[in-house]
């Protein structure tokens, strides 16, 4: 069943696959914090009571977050591939499979660390505005300090979905471990291939779970 | 100083109203320690809030020094909010920031030079004794600790107003003293107003000079502590006072009395027991008392004696007229 020598010799190719799955992940993880984490911030500051109180702002960016989320991830990334054509040239290889791994991860963060900001208890962020600071210092010193520990934790959980969405991308040209064990376990009954790779998932899943964890535990004072 | 005008605050929820606030005017001095009193519910919290405008009042106008803060735009708001401070029952520090750095929020709000930061922090730390906490975070503070950090806070800025939403009410009796102290100190030596709601009618009795008490969003009696503990007017009222100062006198006692019960009361330096003792002795009566206590208000006595008087009825009658003329308040509970 697991076939070792073989295991050793295909080392390079698991190796190869590993790198452009973390590169996908790396990249499409950058974005998804740059662009996530403000678009978060949007959703709380402007929901009712809050300081920048806009319903209007708030639907828009509501609606245009749930649009991306009910679209299955499958069907997101061949519906993106015009928009990857124009961005990054190909449809192929990690780097264009991490326009779609993008735009699907930055709706999940962003609700993450919207519902991490809903879990600061609403008198700290009055006590603050009684004080007379700025919305600017409320973000910056109250909300994000605040809720840094639980925004870490919906890091964490954002990279375990890029791990699964990335072997998804892989099956349609993305490369990565995904791509590996597609090709190798499913299309040519190679096991040993498909053992290693869901072995290696699920310690690569393990470790960022322990890490991330480990992280947010640390950074937390209360 | 402070003025409240016919503020009314409205909740609107799906298909009711909810009057939190009904029409309340009221005018708090410069240099008061002013107490709202009410149970919960009785719109006190909401009162307080409009003052700095957590929440804004449906109709009405909030006057700090003739400015009416609901006609402010924002950014004049948050400068006018600079000069308020507020604490909390919760006390609501930035639990991941050190207690040197919550204070320093207060006074970043406030644009301070960063080299005066330092310095001000340590001044305001020194003020409500917590020197050594400077860099410890909130949670490893007790809650008298951070509530004496929630002051610092809220006075880093010099604020002629200080706002306390039931700041004790979350702290065991010792504290509440020792919070309550440092309040009244932080008044005199400052000369801040301090605005406080509360249903414990002990903190009024302790730190206030003026009081007003609410029921139903409206204020139903206003006037300073003492004179309120010595003649409460509304049933509330006296509810309220009966829960710290108590002549309540079981049924059975009063059913064996044979005279007539009346209840004296003495304001200030007048002597009371001089008084009866002189009436007993110069008209035909006899006095037994039933209850008696002298209460410190604002550091004036108030005396309070219940007893029965026993005799002729004009002699009675003669001897009440003597004590009124001696300063005495009569009243009867129990005629003959």
């Amino acid at each position: 069943m697991f076939d070792f020598p073989y295991f050793i010799t295909m080392l390079p190719d698991i190796w190869k696959a590993f790198i452009e799955t973390v590169v996908m992940i790396g990249i499409s993880l950058s974005i998804s914090i740059i662009i996530g984490l403000p678009l978060g911030v949007l959703l709380f500051v402007t929901d009712k009571g809050l300081f920048w109180e806009n319903r209007f702002v708030k639907s828009i960016f509501g609606f245009a977050v749930n649009l991306v989320r009910s679209i299955p991830f499958i069907i997101l990334l061949v519906a993106l591939f015009p928009l990857t054509k124009i961005l990054v040239g190909t449809t192929i290889g990690p780097v264009a499979a991490s326009v779609s791994l993008s735009v699907a991860a930055i709706p999940l963060f962003a609700r993450l660390v919207e519902s991490s900001l809903r879990d600061i208890d609403k008198g700290v962020i009055e006590a603050t505005i009684a004080v007379g600071a700025t919305p600017w210092m409320i973000i910056k010193d109250v909300l994000l300090p605040e809720a840094k520990s639980t925004i870490i934790r919906g890091v964490t959980l954002t990279v375990i979905s890029l791990v699964a969405y990335s072997a998804m991308a892989g099956t349609i040209g993305g490369g990565g471990i995904g791509d590996l064990a597609i090709r190798f376990g499913y299309y040519r009954y190679d096991n040993t291939i498909m053992i290693s790779t869901v072995v290696i998932l699920i310690i690569f899943v393990q470790l960022i779970q322990l890490i991330g964890e480990q992280f947010a535990k640390s950074l937390d004072k209360r | 100083m402070l003025e409240f005008q016919n503020i009314t605050k409205i909740y609107e929820s799906k298909n009711k109203k909810i009057v939190g606030v009904d029409n309340v005017s009221l005018k708090i001095n410069k240099g008061d320690i002013f107490g709202i009193v009410g149970y919960s519910g009785a719109g006190k919290s909401s009162l307080l809030r409009c003052v700095n405008l957590l929440e804004r009042p449906s109709s009405g106008k909030v006057l700090v020094d003739g400015v009416d803060l609901t006609q402010l735009p924002s950014t004049e708001l948050r400068k006018a909010r600079l000069k308020i401070g507020m604490i909390f029952q919760h006390f609501y520090l930035i639990s991941q920031k050190t207690v040197g750095e919550n204070i320093a929020f207060a006074l970043r709000a406030a644009k301070t030079p960063k080299s005066e930061i330092n310095e001000r922090v340590k001044q305001l730390l020194e003020m409500v004794g917590l020197t050594d906490k400077k860099d410890v975070f909130p949670s490893q503070l007790s809650g008298g600790q951070k509530q004496r950090v929630g002051i610092a806070r809220a006075l880093a800025n010099n604020p002629s107003i200080l706002l306390c939403d039931e700041a004790t009410s979350a702290l065991d009796p010792k504290t509440t003293l020792s919070i309550l102290k440092l309040l009244k100190q932080i008044n005199q030596k400052l000369g801040i107003t301090i605005v406080l709601i509360t249903h414990e009618m002990n903190v009024v009795k302790e730190i206030c000079n003026r009081m007003a008490i609410m029921q139903d969003g409206q204020v139903i009696e206003e006037g300073t502590v003492y004179d309120i503990f010595a003649q409460p007017m509304k049933p509330l009222t006296q509810e309220f006072i009966n829960s710290v100062v108590s002549f309540e006198i079981p049924n059975e006692i009063i059913k064996d009395v044979k005279g007539e019960v009346i209840k004296l009361l003495f304001k200030g330096d007048v002597a009371g027991e001089g008084v009866i003792s002189d009436t007993v002795q110069r008209f035909n009566v006899k006095g037994n008392f039933l209850h008696g206590t002298i209460e410190y208000i604002q550091e004036r006595p108030l005396g309070i004696f219940i007893m029965e008087l026993q005799g002729e009825k004009t002699a009675v009658n003669e001897a009440k007229i003597y004590m009124e003329q001696r300063g005495a308040l009569v009243e009867v509970v129990k005629h003959v």
